[in-house]
């Protein structure tokens, strides 16, 4: 009796598996930083799915695990907009504390954590059963992005302006270490077996590279620059923000690292965890921005914000697959499961 | 007869010239004269283009460009302490909030 009961268990839990995984959407999320709309990109046929209309200046985005919220900040109204994942509708505005940038949820999708860049700096904390905001993390400078490591135990917030980048507990809110002394641009985190944080990847103000932070040591312990592989007549001389090298991420299966050259036009791939440089690196003809995975690590997406394309390379052969024309100035992006 | 020709090709050409899309004005080329806009062009866009200042035209009070101003001036920008209000002043008065 008990195995029979046992087995009808197992079979649901199978066809529940298999229906959800057949019904699952993957959506690249694709913001424009100088319009007030924003993209969803299908990877299965790299064409427009839909659109969101009326973010002015959108920076962030971020998604609820199931799909069916998505949020974004926008610098013009220094709001959080909450869109139905359906409709793909506006449907509350949370007042900020002040202008927003970047924006994270933690992995139980419970809390959207939003960097407010406006001096002396802080993170909103948005709960997102009220779609209120709860909390306001004090931080010492502007903050630019804010992430939650994969684990989802710490936040992890950058500041230009402050000049270092600040380890917060999830569970209590509460600042634990700092490091840098420099303008901390994109990071991205690489895994341990257990999904503990093993290393941290960061850009730099002014760094054409990226630092390597051991997160359980606390500090950088190593640094590696992109290399000079233009013809010189070909190098794009800028202005870069300050930020030569601005994306970075490491595939969802961990088995490599991407990072994009704004100087150069390109994407570099490293190997992980040894960080060999692989060879063939991608030309992209124009200044990249943010990069953002399918969950099966196949596919990358790379915006270009100068030509307003985003770029769709295959991750096995580092070759181009697509090029999506989207919006003015395409920047942040993230990848949305739509169960 | 034979002067008829080239003298239409010359109009055609001119109707071609006149009528033919405008280059797209720089932001600069929108932003008028001004103590302001000397400040704006020399300190901004050794790091980025006008128009990720352009782009929050019609959004901001005077209050909130001043904001953006002190937040680039920690980023590096070189503005000191006179020109922050001359700046925000001009930004307030052309592209802020109507």
């Amino acid at each position: 009796m008990n195995t029979a009961i046992g087995r009808r268990l197992l079979l649901s839990a199978l066809l529940l598996t298999v229906s959800s995984a057949v019904t699952a959407q993957v959506r690249i999320v694709q913001t424009n930083s100088q319009g007030d709309n924003i993209h969803l990109i299908d990877p299965a046929t790299n064409t427009i799915a839909g659109e969101i209309k009326g973010v002015p200046i959108n920076h962030g985005a971020a998604a609820l695990p199931d799909g069916s919220l998505f949020f974004f900040s926008s610098e013009a109204e220094q709001t959080l907009h909450v869109v139905d994942g359906k409709s793909l509708q506006t449907t509350k505005k949370i007042p900020l504390t002040g202008r927003p940038n970047n924006i994270s949820i933690s992995k139980d999708g419970a809390r959207v954590y939003v960097g407010i860049v406006s001096s002396p700096g802080a993170v909103d904390v948005i709960d997102t059963k009220t779609l209120e905001r709860v909390k306001s993390i004090p931080m010492k400078g502007g903050i630019h992005n804010v992430y939650v490591t994969p684990d989802g135990k710490y936040l992890v917030a950058g500041s230009i302006a402050g000049r270092l980048m600040t380890v917060v507990d999830q569970k209590t809110d509460e600042p634990l270490w700092t490091l840098f002394e420099e303008g901390v641009r994109p990071m991205t985190f690489e895994v341990n077996p257990d999904g503990s944080t093993r290393r941290i990847f960061v850009q730099l103000s002014e760094v054409h590279g990226f630092a390597i932070v051991d997160f359980h040591q606390r500090k950088e312990v190593g640094r590696i620059t992109l290399p000079n592989d233009v013809p010189a007549e070909k190098v794009d001389k800028g202005p870069f923000n300050a930020s030569p090298s601005h994306g970075i991420g490491v595939a969802p299966d961990g088995k490599t690292l991407w990072v994009t050259s704004r100087p150069n036009a390109r994407v570099y791939t490293y190997s992980l965890p040894d960080l060999r440089l692989l060879p063939n690196p991608v030309d992209l003809g124009g200044r990249p921005d943010w990069v953002t995975f399918t969950p099966d690590s196949k596919l990358i997406y790379i915006t270009t914000e100068n030509t307003d394309l985003v770029h769709a390379i295959d991750v096995a052969s580092r070759k181009e697959v697509a090029q999506i024309k989207v919006g003015k100035s395409p920047k942040r992006n993230i990848t949305a499961v739509i169960r | 007869m034979r002067w008829l020709f080239p003298f239409l090709a010359a109009v055609a050409l001119t109707i071609a010239v006149m009528t033919a899309a405008p280059r797209a004005a720089a932001p600069e080329d929108e932003l008028p004269e001004g103590e302001g806009k000397k400040i704006l062009v020399a300190s901004c866009t050794s790091c980025h283009d006008l128009s990720e200042v352009t782009k929050f035209r019609g959004y901001y009070d005077r209050s909130q460009w001043r904001d953006i101003v002190v937040t680039m001036m920690d980023y590096g920008a070189l503005v000191n302490e006179k020109q922050v209000d001359v700046l925000a002043d001009y930004l307030a008065e052309h592209l802020g909030k109507p």
